[in-house]
């Protein structure tokens, strides 16, 4: 082993493996434009490249982008109007803060975070199996975001909150529902072979662990020496101990089951083992009817103050266990036996041996969740750039290895990893920093030859403009349709657990209007007008969605029964707000309304003639047909 | 160079995308499509005969021991223990060697044996080239199913068609590059269609329903008027091309506006390739469209041959559900029925119109059935060996190609995994599968993984 980790040793060559240090904020030419320190690593490159930012962005489109990108719905034109009224120097700020503190925050980057999670409602792969309780995994990371949680806390729960000492039974509730982050992972949940099975599982959840906080394959080591990266077949074997530890089934015959926690409270727990003793007595042979008559009613009025079983989808843990090499991946040709531990590139070779009586679990969270490990703040602080801007400072963000792509801001990488671990890990603190930077408030409106030179914006010398993602698009248009209900949601699903997801329910699902983010994500299939705008295949981590432009979201937005209903239903609206107004009023309404700022003059006139000549009997329809060009224009679809 | 939103039409035009701008992929999928050019795919136009595929996927598992592997052994000793150990995974508890109920003659000049429950078969039997050695490593039917469409029992991979379309892109704007056709909702379920980690324009488009009401997403104007939602698409040019003045140079959003315009032409052009009662009496006879047990699958067979002839490179027909563990006699009976006319007049269809040549049609399940009964009528899932066959698209007609042993169990003679399977199809368009790679999570990966051999002795 010659790629060591630790101080006193060698170090690691390759830099995701160097601790990040204190970058200095290099001085600029242009030092009026800085903010903060961001800007200073932004623009020097920008200079160096012989280039200059781009201008600002006007305030009614940094209020828009704002909203899309902190929220997930664009402002209303109350919202709009009220920012750009105020005056007061900070009111940006103040902005930032009342977005910050709106609930709809964690919806929309709690989002973000279960796509790392390749968070879904059911199994997929081979037999797929509702998932009913997920949802209590999915509500817990908006809550997590919403409540600014130290993301190493986040992290430590996710890995191993059943593990986590509790106050009280609320915290041992939450700490065990975060651990279904290992739990709800793809499965092939009908194999005649078990052996194989909880190999597969225990190599899920290393690979997606792996990458979602360190960015590192750790996966590809199962079957020999990762080809690129410093992880030999004994580090994965030395991890895998780790997860073959950890029970994530708890019936491995056809069709296997998975391990769910009963959290009821102690009284129910002991209601219904009353129940159960009763019922056995109502039961026996021979039992008269006065008495039988007597118990049942104790049993319904027991029954009265019992709430439904309080059951968390997560893993717990088994008998722990050193687990042998398997050669070329295989369990019947094994190797040595490896002590469970953490890779040693990164670790180091001098590590505490894991505990005897625990799967090593925590210490593995723990390891991952320290400010020591140089991979994680880094892994953290790129994937809420990517989220920012579109794009990561390693623009590989589930990949750090020798095959990702290295930084194009190595040092803004270590600030903000550094900043972000003096923060205590708030995510919170990080939006500020960055929305408050000149950088993030740049217009996309950049010069043609920064444009013709940095095609990529590698430079981030201007703001790229970005379609909205899928869930975005949906809860933008019911925003704007007044449709869209806001309450938090719960379980969808009507089927339970162990039995097969109802595939045929997603057409009901999709005509709810609460957000998207609370639609159950079926594996295996999915809402044909979410995945056309590249939701992501929810068997696999993405921190890097994809967004394509293809024919069938043009489909989608001329004829799917969302952009019906919602624009009908916005030409009511538009209707009663502009009776008794010209029709260039009411044609500036509809695009102040859709897309934050008045109509030009070419538009009304344009638009005059559409309403006049799309329908001689039935102006609500022509008005309807101008919402709906709307909301399928460019404009509405991109944050600018 | 033509249009290219939804799929692109030939490994060409990506080099022209690459050095053009304003051809329409999204900046993020162009970031993707670079990265793996280096690895992109080689054609090799000399030995690419086929040129689209429909794949006629058997779900559940026909017993091809009663179709088109018959053995003297099994029926000889009906009734006595396997002479060998089972093997060590299994999915069901079997018992002792069952015979075939079914009686089979040899037919055409090839002279392969096929059973009497596919009588239209047997007649154009020198037209296939059967593989009767196929096995594959998964006893279950998710397992095997998503081996057989993506190469993986283990891990959620692109499937072939996702594959292929990524390797060769569409001959057709119009339409998308990869329709399956009722597939399977359970095991595996859209695992089977999805493009996965390759970029999701690849990915399949599934159509369900009876042949009158299977239709692409959305495809349907709820207005029911044309001109006036071509007045909104109007409207919405004109907007757009304001707002694109503001931004120069991005082709995104240049090709979102083209991209209304493919959508209006796809909603006037899918609905009339779809509509298959336009199809004259003769071809409606041939498939057996006109007539009970045969006229559903008659007219998803009639549909794959009218997308595969508009240019759709992957089309998927399902036919269910075959897996027999009780009533083998019953229900092999009636499925075959169903299926056997449609397959054979699909076939004979094709060849007339001179499309075989350059279409690999390919036939079979996820898996074969065992030789030794379940129950006294029932047969358990066997992945390790059965019979799958191919027709044209430059495969050798009238082939019989490896062999099960003597009681059916195993291949025996010239095994061809999955793996190799999709080798070979790969190289039958002219692909070569270990360099048609796409890097994702740190590695380059293949729809063949480390493994596949392409099986040359059926090629012509």
């Amino acid at each position: 082993m010659s790629l060591l980790g630790t101080s006193e040793e060698k170090p690691a060559k390759f830099w995701a493996f160097i601790a990040p240090s204190e970058p200095i904020a290099p001085n600029v030419q242009n030092a009026e434009w800085p903010v903060n320190p961001i800007d200073n690593f932004i623009l020097d490159r920008i200079e160096r490249a012989g280039h200059g930012p781009s201008e600002k962005a006007e305030p009614r489109k940094l209020v828009r982008r704002a909203y899309l990108d902190l929220l997930g719905i664009p402002p209303s034109t109350e919202q709009l109007n009220s920012y750009l009224e105020n005056k007061d120097p900070n009111a940006w700020s103040e902005l930032i803060e009342e977005l910050l503190a709106s609930p709809m925050y964690g919806e929309r980057w709690g989002r973000h975070w279960l796509d790392v999670a390749r968070y879904s409602d059911s199994n997929g792969m081979d037999e797929n199996i509702a998932h009913p309780e997920a949802y209590r995994y999915r509500n817990y990371v908006i809550n997590s975001f919403n409540q600014d949680k130290p993301f190493n806390q986040f992290i430590i729960e996710q890995i191993a909150g059943d593990l986590l000492p509790a106050e009280d039974s609320d915290k041992k509730r939450e700490q065990t529902i975060a651990a279904g982050f290992l739990s709800v992972g793809p499965k092939m949940l009908a194999c005649d072979d078990p052996d194989k099975m909880r190999r597969d599982i225990a190599d899920e959840q290393i690979d997606t662990t792996g990458r979602a906080f360190m960015g590192m394959t750790l996966g590809c080591a199962r079957c020999h020496d990762h080809k690129f990266d410093p992880i030999s077949i004994e580090d994965y074997y030395g991890l895998a101990g780790i997860f073959m530890s950890t029970k994530t089934l708890t019936k491995y015959s056809v069709v296997a089951q998975l391990h769910h926690h009963d959290l009821s409270t102690e009284g129910d727990k002991e209601r219904r083992n009353e129940i159960t003793q009763l019922e056995k007595k109502i039961s026996t042979k021979g039992i008269e009817e006065d008495t039988k008559k007597k118990l049942q009613d104790e049993v319904s009025k027991i029954k009265k103050d019992l709430s439904p079983p309080y059951e968390v989808l997560a893993v717990t843990e088994y008998p722990t266990k050193d687990v042998r090499v398997h050669l070329r991946g295989d369990y019947q040709t094994l190797g040595d036996t490896v002590p469970r531990r953490l890779p040693p590139a990164i670790a180091g070779q001098i590590q505490h041996p894991m505990p005897n009586d625990q799967s090593g679990r925590l210490e593995f969270a723990r390891w991952i969740a320290s400010e020591k490990n140089p991979l994680t703040a880094r892994v953290l602080v790129n994937r809420l750039w990517r989220w920012h801007f579109g794009r990561g400072i390693v623009p590989t963000p589930d990949n750090y290895g020798t095959l990702g792509e290295k930084p194009t801001h190595p040092e803004l990488l270590d600030y903000l990893a550094l900043e972000f671990i003096h923060s205590n890990w708030s995510i919170k603190s990080m939006h500020r920093l960055i929305m408050k930077s000149a950088t993030y408030q740049q217009s996309s409106f950049a010069d043609e030859s920064i444009k013709k030179a940095d095609p990529d914006n590698q430079l981030f010398a201007r703001w790229e403009i970005r379609r909205l993602e899928s869930e975005v698009l949906r809860d933008s248009i019911l925003f704007k349709a007044n449709l869209i209900d806001l309450k938090m949601g719960n379980s969808m699903l009507t089927a339970s657990k162990h039995k097969y997801a109802n595939r045929d329910k997603l057409s009901e699902h999709i005509k709810s209007n609460k957000r998207t983010v609370y639609l159950p994500v079926m594996r295996s299939s999915g809402y044909d007008g979410q995945n056309a705008f590249d939701f992501p295949d929810p068997a696999m981590i993405n921190g890097n969605r994809n967004s394509s432009t293809i024919a069938p979201q043009a489909l989608y937005l001329m004829n799917s029964p969302l952009i019906h209903r919602s624009s009908n239903a916005l030409a009511k609206i538009h209707k009663e707000a502009t009776t008794n107004v010209s029709i260039s009023n009411k044609i500036n309404w509809m695009i102040l309304h859709i897309l934050s700022r008045p109509a030009t003059e070419n538009e009304i006139s344009r638009t005059e003639k559409f309403i006049h000549t799309y329908s001689t009997d039935n102006e609500l329809d022509a008005w309807a047909a101008f919402a709906r060009t709307l909301f399928a224009s460019n404009e509405f679809l991109y944050i600018e | 160079m033509g249009l290219c939103l939804n799929r692109q039409p030939c490994p060409l035009s990506r080099r022209d995308m690459l050095m053009g701008s304003g051809i329409g992929f999204g900046s993020l999928a162009l970031n993707a499509m670079l990265t793996t050019e280096s690895s992109a795919v080689t054609l090799s136009p000399s030995i690419a005969k086929a040129k689209r595929i429909i794949f006629l996927f058997m779900h559940g598992g026909p017993s091809t021991l009663d179709l088109f592997d018959p053995k003297e052994s099994l029926k000889k000793n009906n009734g006595k223990p396997l002479p060998y150990d089972k093997p060590r995974i299994v999915s069901s508890k079997t018992g002792n060697l069952l015979a075939s109920p079914w009686n089979f003659k040899q037919h055409g000049q090839s002279g392969a044996w096929v059973s009497e429950l596919l009588p239209n078969i047997s007649s154009i039997t020198d037209d296939l080239c059967f593989l009767h050695s196929m096995h594959c490593s998964n006893s279950r039917h998710g397992g095997a199913l998503l081996e057989l469409h993506t190469g993986s029992d283990t891990f959620t991979r692109p499937a072939m068609g996702s594959w292929i379309n990524y390797g060769l892109g569409s001959e057709n704007n119009n339409l998308p590059g990869f329709i399956t056709i009722n597939p399977p909702s359970s095991h595996g379920g859209s695992g089977a269609w999805s493009s996965a980690f390759l970029p999701p324009r690849y990915g399949g488009t599934m159509i369900r329903g009876n042949s009158k009401e299977m239709k692409i997403p959305f495809i349907n104007n709820p207005l029911g008027d044309r001109s006036k939602q071509r007045k909104e698409i109007d409207l919405l040019n004109a907007l757009n091309q304001e707002h694109l003045t503001k931004h120069k140079f991005n082709s995104e959003l240049e090709s979102r506006i083209e991209s209304y315009e493919l959508a209006f032409r796809m909603q006037m052009t899918a609905p009339g390739i779809q509509d298959v009662s336009a199809e004259p009496t003769h071809i409606n006879k041939l498939y057996g469209a006109d007539e009970k047990p045969t006229a559903e699958f008659a007219k998803q067979c009639i549909m794959a041959r009218r997308l595969s002839e508009s240019g759709v490179r992957f089309v998927q027909v399902t036919h269910r559900y075959w897996d027999s563990h009780g009533n083998l006699r019953g229900e092999h009976e009636k499925l075959s029925k169903e299926m056997d006319k449609p397959v054979a007049g699909l076939i004979t269809d094709l060849k007339q119109r001179g499309l075989l040549e350059d279409t690999l049609v390919l036939w079979g399940g996820e898996f074969g059935r065992t030789p030794v009964a379940q129950g006294n009528n029932g047969r358990d899932h066997n992945p390790h060996g059965f019979t799958m066959f191919m027709a044209g698209g430059g495969t050798r007609p009238g082939t019989q190609y490896g062999s099960t042993d003597d009681y059916g169990y195993h291949a025996e003679k010239s095994p061809i995994h999955f793996h190799d399977l999709h080798a070979t199809i790969l190289h039958l368009m002219g692909i070569n599968h270990t360099q048609l790679t796409y890097r994702y999570a740190g590695r380059d990966f293949r729809l063949t993984d480390v493994h596949g051999n392409v099986v040359k002795d059926i090629i012509a």
